[in-house]
């Protein structure tokens, strides 16, 4: 019933990124009294997804991209590009929305732990592995090397920059920074150069046997990224990637997020590579 | 709430589609609260262009100068242009005779003296000048349709396009199906559904008034018609009535 | 066993529209053979080998609002009170697509919906002869064709089986009818369902075979065969602002994965772009399952796809090829 139902929520703050993404604060209307657990959908895990509902428009599946907070704030980072997301382009502070959530199997943190830690990035693809390395950066004793890889297009559409650029100063996490367009204020960013975000991945000496790597980006990067990281001698149960999908139900039921037998919303949407590997139109 | 400032117009069709959306008897006053009809000709006393609409609905094919001149304005002025009705979509009735030679028909109707004839040229859906946000087909479409652009329109988001055929909604209504059953020439197959198969329903062939549904797969569909015994040009020929892009 | 002579059934009909909404095939004035509503003095069509929308149009309608939004209240299941419901004459395959789609849509969360819908409902099957489309024979399913009674025709009757406690109370109504009767009969189609059959090869699929390009090119995307499939549950969902400006609808409306718009995502980029490949997901998921139903087999060999096919497609002949004959 409840995963079937969304639930109403307000939204709290708007942050635009950049011109065309805007990262969302939101909260449950049914704030649980102080002490009380979380709203189920509040309460969540780096990778997993909600559906978010814009009432009279639709809904759309958006990966949580902060961690779950005490006051059950909700982040969601989105980027407008349809019918949903673009009227969410003129959505304020008091708008009304629905969530429903949280769904799908996220990052497995259990088998991260004492583990090295390579997160990658591409794009939007930012968005769920900023809910991962903060949740990483919480718990930083758990975990050993961390380190994030991250390209954009353009400097302009690097997200979260100033965050990253703060966490970097700190011994806790090594950042690499890339785009594909070298624009203007390159110079400006500490840890950037022009490349494509695979040949980042000449920056790390990695050890293969105590490293895990996260991936979140456009289908396009996932298999030179992969392939780079075999050469590398990273196993393939130690890739993990979220995929996309469209999806209507989240919960298994409307058939649309089949990747193979597995589905996405379900199985998904982190999957480790050796899951993948050899399935028709996994990677695109 | 803001309410929605719209201009809708015709340019060369039967008004249909605009009839179409002032049958909506029923809602047309609630309608009126969503939505600021700020140019109607067809329904208002003669207004004049203003500066900017949050959607320009127009109505049939360009054959005439004015026309392009008005669809031009409306782009300029509009955040949304909706193409609306199969005429606007893709030609439409007006285009049916484009493979033949202008001149020709021209003289077919006006006869020899050409200063009686109207400064005309062949009809070209709204996409052959201006870029078109969002479809919504029929001959006319139907009343769900037309207020769901509008309700969708008013919350700053275009209607999704269907893609799949008059079939289907056939089919979902249990209908007979008349091509496989009845061994008649129906188009819907390779018609976009939406109508809710409102002719197959009626025992009566899908005419193909929606135009064409994307990856409408032509060569198996004509496979099939000549199976029941039509001949290429009489499927053809049906097809081109709404949409004149078809070729087989 | 209990029994009852054909003579009475008239009778039995009136006893069960006691019971509820009696639904049957009935064979309509436009040639099409369709499960509705028996009128009483009207006779259920017992010989019709399919029906051409399978009973799953009863649990999820073709499109159907499945929320509604107000702003005070918010989203909300327009649940209704749904009248008690009989189907009768359902066969084995038909029963099987039922216990599918209680899989589906009865896991942890039933859907609210489906759920009032299908506990409203009773079930009586009949047995049936299969015919040159039926598969069920070939390739017997591990779907349980799950019933509350089940009539096995015979010559100048009707033997009846008991399958749920909702049958055995329903008999006692009926007792009327029936007689004892010391019987030897056949055994039916049921005995093709709820069968063990070995797990669906785990390789993926071969996309070189020439029959995809065969699929592909001759399938006119017409959906029927979707719509017609007794297990085929794939759902689009839509949502439509109300008259008032603040209240709105949500829909779902069958689906088929041979249509383009089924893998499409924002931007018009697919993951299923060609129509062989759509017809391999179209695969998997009839014979291998995805998500709960993974590695069960969906098809329960209606033949309705076959059938209903203008281009006379058939993936089970391709099916036989791959997963091998399981019989
Ligand atoms: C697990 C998951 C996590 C995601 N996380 C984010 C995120 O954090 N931020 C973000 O901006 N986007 C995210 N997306 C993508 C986002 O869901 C799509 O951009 C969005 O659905 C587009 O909807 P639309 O109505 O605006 O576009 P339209 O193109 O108009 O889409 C029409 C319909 O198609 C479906 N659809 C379209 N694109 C996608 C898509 N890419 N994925 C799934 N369904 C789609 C939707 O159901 C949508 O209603 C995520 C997608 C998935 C599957
Ligand atoms: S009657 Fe026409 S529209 Fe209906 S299913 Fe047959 S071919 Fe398609
Ligand atoms: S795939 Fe075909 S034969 Fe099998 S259950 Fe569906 S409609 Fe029936
Ligand atoms: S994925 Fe295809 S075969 Fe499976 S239920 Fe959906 S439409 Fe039917
Ligand atoms: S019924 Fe046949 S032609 Fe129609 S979509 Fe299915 S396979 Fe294609
Ligand atoms: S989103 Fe509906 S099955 Fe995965």
């Amino acid at each position: 019933m409840k995963a079937g139902l969304p639930t109403s929520a307000t939204i709290t703050s708007v942050r635009k990124l950049t011109s065309d993404t805007t990262l969302f604060a939101l909260r449950c209307d049914d704030p649980a009294a102080a002490g009380a657990p979380l709203p189920a959908v509040a309460s969540f895990l780096p990778g997993q997804f909600l559906e978010l509902s814009l009432p009279g428009i639709g809904e759309v599946p958006i990966s949580y991209c902060g961690i779950p907070s005490s006051d059950g704030t909700i982040e969601l980072c989105i980027r407008h590009v349809g019918h949903v997301t673009i009227p969410l382009q003129n959505a304020k502070p008091g708008d009304a929305v629905g969530l429903r959530g949280p769904f799908g199997l996220g990052f497995p943190l259990k088998s991260y732990e004492n583990q090295d830690l390579l997160l990658i990035a591409g794009g939007l693809g930012m968005a769920p592995l900023r809910s991962l390395l903060l949740a990483l950066l919480v718990e930083r004793g758990q975990w050993g090397e961390l380190t994030l890889l991250y390209g954009a297009r353009e400097p302009g559409a690097l997200l979260f920059l100033d965050e990253l650029l703060y966490m970097s100063q700190s011994s806790d996490i090594r950042i690499y920074l890339a785009v594909d367009r070298r624009g203007s204020c390159l110079e400006g960013i500490p840890h950037c150069r022009a490349a494509l975000l695979p040949a980042l991945l000449d920056q790390v000496m990695l050890q293969p046997e105590r490293t895990h790597a996260a991936l979140c980006g456009p289908p396009i990067v996932y298999t030179p990224l992969v392939e780079r990281l075999n050469q590398l001698g990273l196993a393939d149960e130690r890739i993990h990637l979220s995929l996309e999908r469209r999806m209507k139900c989240g919960q298994g039921r409307c058939g649309h997020c089949a990747v193979g037998t597995y589905l996405c919303c379900t199985d998904g949407p982190v999957f480790n590579y050796a899951m993948l590997k050899g399935i028709e139109g996994a990677l695109v | 709430m803001k309410r929605l400032r719209v201009a809708i117009t015709g340019l060369t069709s039967c008004s249909g589609c605009q009839l179409a959306l002032l049958n909506c008897e029923a809602e047309l006053p609630q309608l009126l609260e969503l939505v600021d009809f700020r140019f109607f000709p067809m329904a208002c006393s003669p207004a004049t262009l203003e500066s900017d609409y949050d959607a320009a609905l127009v109505e049939g094919c360009l054959s005439m100068p004015h026309e392009q001149e008005l669809l031009l304005s409306l782009r300029k002025r509009s955040r949304y242009l909706v193409a609306v009705g199969t005429c606007a979509a893709w030609g439409g009735v007006a285009a049916l005779k484009n493979d033949q030679d202008r001149e020709q028909l021209r003289q077919q109707v006006y006869g020899t003296d050409s200063t009686a004839a109207l400064e005309t040229f062949s009809p070209l859906p709204l996409n052959a000048v201006v870029q078109v946000d969002a479809t919504v087909t029929g001959c006319p479409p139907e009343k769900e349709e037309l207020i769901g652009l509008l309700t969708g329109l008013l919350k700053g988001s275009l209607p999704t396009l269907i893609s799949y055929p008059v079939c289907t909604e056939c089919r979902m209504k249990e209908t007979l199906c008349l091509l496989t059953e009845r061994s008649a020439l129906c188009l819907g197959p390779l018609t976009l559904g939406g109508c809710g198969a409102l002719c197959p329903a009626l025992g009566v062939p899908c005419e193909g008034c929606r135009g064409p549904v994307p990856e409408a797969n032509l060569a198996e569909a004509m496979e099939i018609y000549l199976q029941k015994g039509y001949a290429q040009e009489a499927a053809c020929e049906r097809l081109r009535r709404f949409c004149p892009g078809w070729r087989a | 066993m209990r029994y009852m002579e054909i003579s009475k059934l008239q009778r039995l009909l009136d006893l069960l529209r006691q019971q509820g909404e009696l639904h049957s095939p009935v064979l309509g004035d436009d040639g099409v053979t369709r499960f509705e509503l028996l009128p009483p003095g009207k006779l259920p069509d017992l010989a019709a080998i399919r029906t051409q929308l399978p009973p799953k149009k009863y649990l999820l309608h073709p499109q159907e609002t499945i929320l509604t939004y107000q702003a005070d209240a918010g989203y909300r299941v327009p649940l209704a009170t749904v009248p008690a419901m009989i189907l009768f004459g359902l066969h084995p395959c038909d029963l099987a697509g039922i216990s599918y789609l209680d899989r589906i849509f009865l896991g942890d969360e039933p859907d609210q919906l489906y759920l009032s819908r299908r506990a409203a409902l009773t079930l009586i099957g009949v047995s049936c002869t299969p015919d040159e489309f039926c598969s069920c024979r070939l390739y017997p399913s591990p779907l349980e064709a799950w019933y509350d009674l089940f009539f096995q025709q015979s010559v100048d009757g009707i033997a009846v089986s008991i399958g749920s406690p909702r049958g055995a109370e329903l008999m006692k109504i009926l007792d009327d009818v029936m007689e004892e009767r010391e019987l030897l009969l056949p055994e039916d189609t049921r005995c093709f369902f709820g069968r063990k059959i070995p797990l669906p090869p785990e390789s993926e699929l071969d996309q070189g075979l020439p029959e995809w390009q065969v699929l592909a090119g001759h399938c006119i995307g017409c959906g029927a065969c979707s719509v017609c499939c007794p297990t085929c549950s794939c759902f689009d969902v839509l949502e439509f602002g109300g008259l008032d400006g603040s209240s709105a609808e949500r829909l779902r409306r069958w689906d088929n994965c041979l249509f383009r718009s089924h893998a499409e995502v924002a931007g018009g980029m697919s993951f299923q772009k060609d129509r062989a490949q759509r017809f391999r997901y179209r695969y998997r998921h009839k014979y291998r399952g995805f998500g709960q139903v993974k590695g069960v087999p969906g098809c329960t060999g209606c033949g309705r796809c076959r059938a209903f096919c203008p281009a006379g497609l058939d993936l089970r002949a391709l099916a036989g090829k791959l997963e091998g004959d399981a019989s």
